[in-house]
């Protein structure tokens, strides 16, 4: 046994600005000791609690794929004290790293189905995780097709865009990108992720679909996949709450009896419809 | 099993023999009330109390309490450990809820797989509880209602019973009967003391006057998240904690980071919290997914009567009554736990009438 609050102690590598109006970065980071590095051993949809040591420590989805190795990373929107902590930091400095926590997207239960990745916003992180993994060379050949719908309000909210190009030019991925409204120079979708997924009517024989992004996205989605014949156990969400420890301890994001820490944080719909409406 | 009596001026006697090797800890009196502290003088002890304000909880898990200390460097950070778990605590003193409460603890803490709590579990490992039964309970006490009883020495190591002049001793556990062994100027019991004590077991599990269905509660509850009930036993709360923050079986807690600015050094620490704060749930968006005080006053009973049984098979009450001493507001929650037993029933007897 150890002193499961102390973190393992890493670097930041890079830093991404993600977003034109600049509250959203992505953060690379190296660990300081290759065995901690090690011992972080993680599947897609598992999240970590970083820290800026002395300002705070808080939950964050990771956003790289265990196929990315070397490195560790993650999206982080500047929010409150230690999100802005984190945008304020550079190159070389020092951020502590527990996990990986929770359990991630069921990358075993999902082999030799057809996926679907539907995304809005900001909430792509460890969807951009899950694709990566799903697409690497080791893993491409045990699912079926791959189809990812994402939406943003706007050209300048959209994420990764370096990972989004190279997966438009492969031939065993549709990418669907969409935005609330016209803008000049998109000449991709247009409009809300709901009425785009009923355009794209992914099908839901032997598949497995990932919703996440704001709550009104997910209602009016999954409204839509439900007209198209997709049962709750096929759908999965990764839910959010206020954590502090991230390990099952502190007890504030329970729904019910679950803890999204380690109970989730992805549940099916049919799990979510069998807890409480109170998350 | 060992029996033993010791005379009630040898209380500093006993201390003396565990004082250098333990932290030790008693009830004692405090600004009017019974709080645990570590004990300097054993004349300080208090053992015929009813029961103690503060719960001994905060002994193994105290109101704030450090993680791991850090040093910030320019651009590193060196991490301290703690480096105290292995110091060795005794109890002195403490009552059979409070020490089924430091067991609930304890299976919380080492729940969900690899992440165990281990800054609580040394600590639990490292300590000797002397308990005491009560002779007797505070008309809020209910712990017969809850699995407990009075003179439970089941969660104890040596367990005392206040016989007038002296007190019985019983080594419960191994450690027990090591600590017993150690106490080598005991005299040893007669069978009166031993009759004696079971008189007093019994004649305290009779002064109970509650008398909760809590297999009735716990399958009410299972049902009722969105039942009316929860209106009516929100009403009067005012939402100010304490019956959480002195409940000995309320796990919950804040972490921050204090930092010395000018000495670049600090330390995280954990903070107990409360879920019957709204701004334990709130997230940095805004949204809060228990942003009422019904939301709120049910997951506290929730978690005691439904959850903890639906997770653990246990009960996360040990029938203490704190919570109904020290609400402000009086709310009593063995008429709330009234209400959750009459659920089924209400509706039953509406239909015969019809």
């Amino acid at each position: 046994m150890s002193n499961p609050y102390i973190p393992y102690l890493t670097r930041v590598k890079s830093i991404v600005t993600e977003n034109k109006v600049n509250d959203i970065k992505t953060v690379e980071l190296e660990f300081k000791n290759e065995e901690d590095y090690k011992k972080f051993d993680y599947i897609p949809g598992q999240f970590a609690e970083i820290s800026i040591i002395g300002k705070g420590e808080c939950p964050i989805g990771i956003a790289s794929s265990p196929t990315e190795e070397g490195t560790i990373k993650f999206t982080i929107k500047k929010m409150g004290t230690v999100t802005s902590a984190f945008h304020a930091s550079e190159l070389g400095d020092i951020v502590g790293v527990r996990g990986p926590c929770g359990n991630g997207w069921p990358i075993e239960e999902m082999k030799g189905k057809n996926i679907v990745v539907i995304g809005g916003g900001f909430a792509f992180s460890t969807l951009r995780s899950l694709v990566l993994y799903l697409l690497d060379e080791k893993h491409r050949k045990d699912y079926g097709d791959i189809t990812v719908i994402y939406g943003n309000r706007d050209p300048g909210e959209v994420l990764y865009k370096d990972v989004l190009d190279e997966w438009k030019k492969r031939d065993d991925i549709k990418v669907v990108l969409t935005i609330d409204r016209e803008a000049e120079g998109w000449t991709e979708e247009v409009g809300f992720v709901a009425p785009i997924v009923k355009k794209v009517a992914p099908s839901p024989d032997n598949a497995i679909a990932v919703v996440c992004g704001p709550p009104i996205m997910i209602k009016t989605t999954i409204a839509v996949m439900e007209e198209l014949n997709w049962g709750p156990e096929a759908i999965l969400n990764s839910l959010e709450a206020r954590m502090k420890c991230g390990i099952g301890k502190c007890g504030r994001c329970n729904i019910g009896n679950k803890f999204i820490c380690t109970d989730g944080p992805v549940f099916s719909l049919a799990e979510l419809k069998e807890l409480p409406d109170e998350y | 099993m060992e029996q033993k009596i010791l005379k009630k001026e040898d209380i500093g006697k006993l201390y003396n023999e565990f004082s250098s090797e333990y932290k030790f800890y008693a009830p004692i009196k405090q600004k009017g009330n019974i709080v645990f502290e570590r004990i300097e003088n054993p004349d300080d002890i208090v053992l015929d109390y009813l029961n103690s304000r503060i719960p001994p909880k905060s002994i193994l898990f105290p109101q704030m309490e450090v993680l791991f200390e850090y040093k910030l460097d320019d651009k590193d950070v060196e991490i301290t450990d703690r480096q105290d778990l292995d110091e060795k605590f005794m109890i002195f003193g403490i009552r059979p809820c409070d020490a089924y409460s430091y067991e609930l603890f304890a299976n919380f803490f080492s729940f969900h797989g690899n992440w165990k709590d281990e800054i609580y579990l040394k600590k639990k490992e490292n300590t000797t509880l002397i308990g005491i039964g009560c002779n007797t309970p505070r008309s809020t006490c209910f712990c017969t209602s809850v699995g407990g009883h009075p003179f439970n020495k089941e969660n104890m190591d040596v367990f005392l019973t206040d016989l007038g002049e002296t007190y019985l001793v019983e080594a419960i556990s191994d450690k027990g009967k090591e600590i017993v062994k150690k106490l080598s100027w005991l005299s040893d019991a007669a069978d009166k003391d031993v009759k004696k004590s079971e008189e007093l077991a019994k004649k305290a599990e009779e002064s109970f006057v509650t008398q909760i269905d809590v297999d009735t509660i716990v399958k009410n509850l299972e049902k009722s998240f969105d039942h009316p009930v929860w209106d009516e036993i929100s009403e009067v709360c005012i939402g100010c904690g304490s019956c959480s923050y002195l409940c000995p079986t309320c796990t919950c807690f804040d972490v921050i980071d204090e930092t010395d600015q000018y000495n670049n050094k600090g330390r995280r620490v954990r903070i107990w919290d409360t879920c019957q704060s709204c701004l334990y749930t709130l997230e940095t968006s805004g949204h809060n997914p228990r942003d009422t005080k019904i939301q709120r006053c049910r997951n506290r009973i929730m978690h005691k009567f439904s959850y903890y049984p639906a997770n653990y098979d246990l009960l996360g009450c040990v029938g203490c009554g704190r919570c109904i001493m020290v609400c402000p507001a009086n709310n009593d929650l063995r008429d709330h736990l009234a209400k959750i037993e009459k659920i089924g029933k209400e509706e039953k007897e509406e239909k015969a009438v019809v």
